[in-house]
């Protein structure tokens, strides 16, 4: 809709770019962004709007202020990954799907903050501090909140954003952006998307170029897509997926980009609820949502049937051995020598490596490569690293069986429940919570899966829930027809924050909802 | 991401050493932590290299005198593609290292022989066999010098009957003259520590060409655990032939075994066999003709421009001229008297317009060496060599002539 009105000349880029801009300083206290280009957003917001004028815009995306998380290279910005070792680094070239989007005209507004490289599911272990959820500051939760007094509330009761996409995700949710880039490893872009109520989208491995993103887990990584609705992000998949030859592994077939249906049509599908997503932790109140929305699809004329994947239980403890690994490998570049950090220490060569990553780290950083080093030892290799890969097999096998036996999609939660205070979050460390958290998610990357996270709902605290639904390889297009079926039956509310209203009201005088598709 | 070329030449490389090219072969990270290894990791094949079990034949002659040539064979293990890493220079005095990375992540082909050699003779053989194969087929332009071709050698003795002894690795071999004497020293270290009661230690040692020896390496810690991980950014490389290419295939993408070995060029051996055939020469011959860069083109130039017979003209090529530039330490790109005129004097030698003394076809020869651009004829007419029989009056014309040619 915004790209109508910009098309319309209701609102002109540079406009939109500085509102944007203007909200972000006003919701400073969440911490969404790391780095925000100003001058440079202004400059792409300049030049999209002389191509509008010139009735030449260079497609849906021209003129939409996006967000990237900060582990994907932004050439002449900052990309820090939320660590130390990288904090002044400058990129000297864009990654693939930065590039792309720039190609059709976004207007880069900033990096979003992080977990420090990726590795949390909270949102709270970078450098530059934690995120905050947006919905913290929303009437809807405060309304519910038991205040205890009211200067304690606000400081004290913020609920996290989940991870570890967390500033894409709360920028996406405070409307300071209409599309943000995160990446999903084990989860890291559909939790946070549950969290803070919005789509997170994460695309068929292979299917969208990781050139440029660093990497956290190779074999898992995918750039993920946060906007907030599901037409919008089909929009920009379109953009963004295709062969790359600059990553050999993405696929080399065509892509082709889809529109989906105003009023898709689920009664012949086959929707299937694995057992063993009813795991512990789980939430009655998302249990409830889960099972409603079953019913929702019988209702609908869909087969709702229960199926069984396996291996489930073992796919923390898999995901873990094969995560750490390539982490200890791919973190192994950092040595202070040709970017990044480099500390003062010069007595040796190894003695500076050794002060140069322990400064560059964090705690979490460092345990996973320490555990993902010791994985890869002679004597270990084939315990742990062989043995975790046969185990993915298995489990990515689970899924081809059901999938073949003539369902269509998976219907799980995607969090265990709604997004919990800070203060009690850090009660346990980063891999307690994750091997918590990742629990329903990171099954799909191990199998290299599509899924997506619908926010569905707000929980009795008031905060947003949302429900994840898994594809089959490369079937996008109906894996989000569906999403976005669901997301019209479920009409899920928009967050109502004080900053929010006013910037939507400018931008969009007469309109309701917000999305730019 | 995989370079094409580098699989091209290692496929091509693989077929002239008579290998079975793996059609899936997989790709590996190998970690350790050195400054000239920007990524902490190198990629390479350890799990399945792209080539393995072929042989690598080699000539050299039995004693010095270069008479009788002998064949051998050595196996080659394996071939496989990795990454270089960049270059370290030690500053000692400044107590610093340079890094270089300039030619970090530059596709290579490491060749693995089995030790099938008992000599630093045959491994400078073998290895001069190999960089002729390369140059031949591009893969390689195979300069030690340069560092396109780097050797590292394993050496370990034993009496005969036993198993092998303890090897040792010895690098920095710039020369193929250099791997005979850093094989022929270690040699002779390890059978003289053994002899005195010592012990071989698997060390990797530095070959010191000044001193003709081989020194231990800075500790490069007996037993580097390398945690070798599959390469997750490189998907198995899979080669095809001309059976098992799939119909619809885009042949940008693949390489195909048949198609390369169409296309291979005459290796040496073949290239020798031909030159015995065609001109009647000897074996060790063309051995030399081939072992010498361009002295085969040179050859063949000098006889499609003269009546002499090849088997004469070997002569003069192999003793005269080659004599020369050995002696001058020039190569035959640099020889001052080209074929043409090498030709033309052979002429006057076969139509007698020169007595065959050899002493004035010398004479001549000095001449021309000069490198002036006058013609064999010219000279013989100049210094009217047809007539002067006199040493002596000869060698004064000569040198009134050279004379005069350095004031002009």
């Amino acid at each position: 809709q915004v790209s109508a009105a910009l098309r319309e000349g209701g609102v002109s880029p540079t406009e939109l770019c500085q509102r944007c801009l203007s909200l972000i300083k006003s919701t400073k206290f969440l911490n969404a962004y790391i780095t925000v280009a100003e001058e440079t957003a202004l400059k792409q917001a300049e030049e999209s709007e002389k191509r509008y004028r010139s009735g030449q815009p260079l497609g849906v995306l021209d003129g939409i202020p996006v967000a990237v998380k900060d582990n994907f290279n932004t050439a002449g910005i900052e990309t820090t990954c939320a660590s130390n070792m990288l904090k002044g680094y400058i990129s000297p070239y864009n990654a693939t799907v930065v590039q792309k989007l720039l190609d059709q005209g976004a207007v880069l507004l900033g990096k979003t903050n992080l977990d420090e490289f990726a590795m949390g599911s909270g949102s709270t272990d970078g450098v530059f501090g934690p995120v905050r959820n947006p919905w913290s500051y929303s009437r809807q939760y405060k309304e519910k909140s038991v205040s205890k007094s009211h200067s304690e509330d606000e400081e004290s009761n913020w609920v996290i954003t989940g991870g570890s996409s967390g500033g894409s995700a709360a920028a996406v949710s405070s409307f300071t952006c209409f599309a943000a880039l995160g990446s999903d490893t084990g989860g890291s872009t559909r939790n946070p998307a549950a969290h803070c109520g919005v789509v997170g989208l994460k695309p068929t491995y292979g299917l969208i170029s990781r050139h440029g993103l660093i990497p956290l887990v190779n074999s898992m990584d995918v750039p993920g897509i946060l906007t907030r609705c599901v037409d919008d992000a089909a929009v920009v998949l379109g953009l963004l997926a295709g062969h790359d030859p600059k990553d050999s592994t993405t696929i080399q077939d065509d892509f082709k980009p889809f529109e989906l249906p105003n009023l898709p049509d689920v009664s012949k599908l086959s929707i299937g609820i694995p057992k063993e997503y009813q795991a512990p932790g789980l939430s009655s109140e998302i249990l409830g949502l889960w099972s409603k929305a079953a019913d929702l699809f019988k209702n609908a004329g869909a087969k709702v049937i229960e199926v069984s994947l396996p291996h489930t239980c073992y796919s923390i403890v898999c995901y873990h051995v094969l995560c750490t690994a390539e982490v200890a490998s791919n973190m192994a570049r950092f040595d202070g020598l040709e970017y990044g950090h480099r500390s003062d220490m010069n007595k040796s060569t190894e003695s500076m490596y050794a002060a140069t990553r322990r400064e560059g780290f964090n705690d979490v950083v460092r345990g996973r490569i320490l555990s993902g080093n010791y994985f890869l030892l002679k004597q270990n290799y084939e315990n742990y690293f062989i043995k975790a890969q046969k185990v993915r097999r298995l489990i990515a096998n689970d899924f081809l069986k059901v999938f073949r036996s003539g369902i269509d999609i998976l219907l799980t939660p995607t969090t265990l429940s709604d997004p919990v205070p800070y203060t009690e979050f850090i009660k346990e460390d980063n891999r307690t919570r994750s091997a918590q958290d990742d629990i329903l998610t990171q099954a799909v990357n191990l199998a290299g899966l599509p899924a997506i996270n619908v926010p569905t709902a707000l929980s009795e605290r008031g905060l947003p829930v949302g429900l994840q639904f898994i594809g089959r390889s490369f079937q996008e297009k109906q894996l989000l027809t569906v999403a976005k079926w669901f997301e019209k039956q479920v009409k899920f509310p928009i967050i109502q924050l004080e900053e929010v209203k006013s910037h939507v009201q400018d931008v969009f005088q007469h309109r309701k909802s917000a999305s730019f598709s | 991401v995989l370079n094409r070329r580098c699989v091209e030449a290692a496929v091509m490389t693989g077929l002239a050493l008579n290998c079975s090219i793996n059609k899936k072969s997989l790709f590996d990270r190998k970690h350790y932590f050195y400054a000239d290894l920007p990524a902490g990791y190198q990629i390479t094949q350890q799990r399945v290299p792209i080539a393995v079990n072929g042989t690598l034949s080699y000539s050299l002659y039995i004693d010095n005198k270069m008479s009788q040539m002998v064949t051998k064979t050595v196996r080659i293990k394996q071939i496989q593609l990795e990454q270089d890493s960049g270059k370290s220079l030690h500053d000692d005095t400044r107590s610093q290292t340079l890094v270089d990375l300039n030619r970090a992540g530059v596709g290579l082909m490491e060749v693995v022989m089995e030790p099938d050699m008992c000599c630093g003779e045959e491994a400078a053989a073998a290895v001069r066999e190999l960089q002729l194969i390369l140059q031949t087929l591009g893969s390689s332009q195979a300069v030690m010098a340069e560092g396109q071709l780097r050797v590292d050698a394993n050496v370990s003795v034993h009496h005969p009957g036993e198993p092998y002894g303890v090897r040792t690795e010895v690098k920095n071999i710039n020369s193929i003259r250099f791997l005979a004497k850093a094989v022929d020293y270690e040699i002779e270290r390890q059978i003289e520590e053994l002899e005195n009661g010592g012990t071989i230690l698997n060390e990797t040692r530095a070959f010191d060409s000044k001193l003709g020896c081989t020194v231990p390496m800075r500790d490069k810690e007996g037993k580097q655990d390398y945690r070798f991980m599959p390469e997750p950014n490189l998907p198995p490389l899979i080669l095809y032939d001309t059976k098992s290419l799939p119909a619809n295939i885009n042949h940008q993408q693949v390489v195909n075994i048949d198609w390369i070995h169409e296309r291979l060029p005459d290796l040496p051996s073949v290239k020798r066999a031909k030159l015995v055939e065609l001109y009647g020469i000897l074996p060790e011959h063309s051995f030399t003709l081939v072992n010498e860069d361009g002295l085969t083109e040179f050859f063949e130039n000098v006889v499609n421009q003269t009546q002499m017979k090849p088997k004469k003209v070997i002569g003069w090529i192999l003793k005269d001229l080659l004599g020369y530039l050995k002696q001058h330490s020039l190569t035959v790109k640099e020889s001052p008297v080209s074929s043409v005129l090498l030709a033309d004097l052979l002429n006057l030698l076969e139509n007698k317009h020169l007595p065959s003394l050899l002493i004035l076809i010398f004479q001549v020869l000095a001449e021309l060496w000069k490198g002036e651009g006058k013609s064999p004829l010219e000279i013989v007419k100049e210094k009217k060599l047809e007539l002067i029989q006199d040493q002596k009056e000869l060698e004064q014309i000569c040198q009134e002539v050279i004379d005069g040619q350095e004031n002009e």
